[in-house]
């Protein structure tokens, strides 16, 4: 085992790790299943770590590898989703003094997000992460006309999701 | 305001707080075992590849009057032996496509190719099933038909029938082969259907765009 590759890797990790924690936090429900997915994450990033050369960032290759394991190769966990538990222990958002109709929204909003399906959490996720077009098709292997017309798509369905 | 812009000033301007996870716990989580799809469809794949060479091999395993009543029913003769031989090489060039096809997937691919390698493991699995199916259906038939011409305690029976015992019985023995192919099939259907029932959907989903 390669120590310094395994101190390298740990280093970036620690780092970026949020990436990580916010595709468990688009792909989960609760606190296991969200330490579970990271776990997962982790060891799919380690495993494909000898290979990263440097070409991109490595924030932007976490990107994929993260995606491909919530979407593909994560084996969702049996345990009982319970989505109150989401909402009041893991991911609260920093208290700042804020607009309590715009704090409401934003609830509805990540609510609705959680409704999506897999692949259209994925291009949420991507247009959060302010990556182009170019970047979410090559990202999910669609092409770039096909990645907004979904966009598009997800935009109107969170609408209805919002206003049935 | 659009709904996604306003969720997108959230994201980047107040990150959500997360627990962040220590050195220590990521060096730990380095060690632990994978829990993905395609190591559990690996397993199953050499579950798969053992079962059925087990399954092949038995006359060679077993007692010496099982052998000696084999040799009796197929003379030594060498056509048995070649079709043997080739049903091996059959396995050793699926173990060979399998090997392949796993050492493919990688998680730095796009979602839909991840998915697609992912998929072509599962339907090189599937012909090896299809493969073996059509093979004890081959062997059972031909071995009924071996033993009731060469075996002279089964010819001596089959002889005793009249016209309507021999459609009974070949009836039956075509009944239980059939029914022993369907059931295996609905166990594989099964077996994966639950497994890829997900990236199937995901799948569609991603191709679904292409159109």
């Amino acid at each position: 085992m390669d120590h310094s590759l395994e101190h390298s890797f740990v280093d970036l990790l620690g780092k970026h790790q949020n990436i990580v924690h916010k595709v468990c936090r688009l792909y989960t429900n609760n606190q296991d299943a969200h330490n579970d997915l990271f776990q997962e994450i982790t060891i799919q990033l380690w495993k494909a770590f000898p290979k990263f050369r440097g070409e991109s960032k490595f924030s932007t290759w976490m990107y994929r590898v993260a995606l491909n394991t919530a979407i593909t190769l994560y084996r969702k966990s049996t345990r009982t989703l319970n989505t109150q538990e989401f909402d009041s222990i893991q991911y609260k958002i920093e208290a700042e003094p804020y607009d309590d109709t715009e704090e409401q929204q934003l609830k509805l909003l990540y609510d609705a997000v959680h409704q999506l399906n897999d692949i259209e959490k994925a291009l949420v996720f991507l247009y959060l992460e302010d990556k182009n077009y170019a970047e979410i098709s090559d990202t999910l292997g669609i092409s770039e006309v096909n990645a907004r017309v979904k966009m598009n798509r997800v935009k109107t369905k969170l609408k209805t999701i919002l206003n049935p | 305001m659009d709904e996604l812009e306003l969720l997108k000033k959230d994201w980047g301007k107040r990150k959500p707080q997360f627990e962040q996870v220590s050195v220590d716990e990521i060096y730990a989580m380095l060690h632990k075992k994978s829990s993905s799809i395609v190591k559990i469809l690996f397993y199953i794949s050499i579950a798969e590849l053992i079962f059925w060479i087990l399954l092949n091999s038995i006359p060679f395993f077993s007692s010496d009057a099982y052998k000696e009543q084999i040799n009796m029913v197929y003379k030594n003769d060498t056509t048995f032996y070649i079709v043997l031989s080739v049903s091996y090489a059959i396995i050793l060039l699926f173990i060979y496509l399998l090997y392949k096809a796993y050492k493919n997937i990688t998680a730095t691919d796009s979602v839909r190719v991840l998915m697609q390698r992912i998929l072509k493991t599962r339907k090189i699995i599937q012909y090896y099933v299809i493969y073996n199916l059509l093979m004890a259906f081959t062997a059972m038939v031909l071995g009924s038909y071996y033993g009731i011409v060469n075996d002279p305690v089964i010819y001596e029976q089959f002889n005793g029938f009249n016209q309507t015992q021999i459609i009974i019985s070949i009836g039956i023995m075509v009944i239980f082969t059939l029914m022993f192919v369907l059931l295996t099939w609905v166990f594989y259907r099964i077996l994966y259907g639950i497994l890829i029932r997900r990236l199937l959907k995901n799948y569609k989903e991603l191709k679904k765009l292409e159109i």
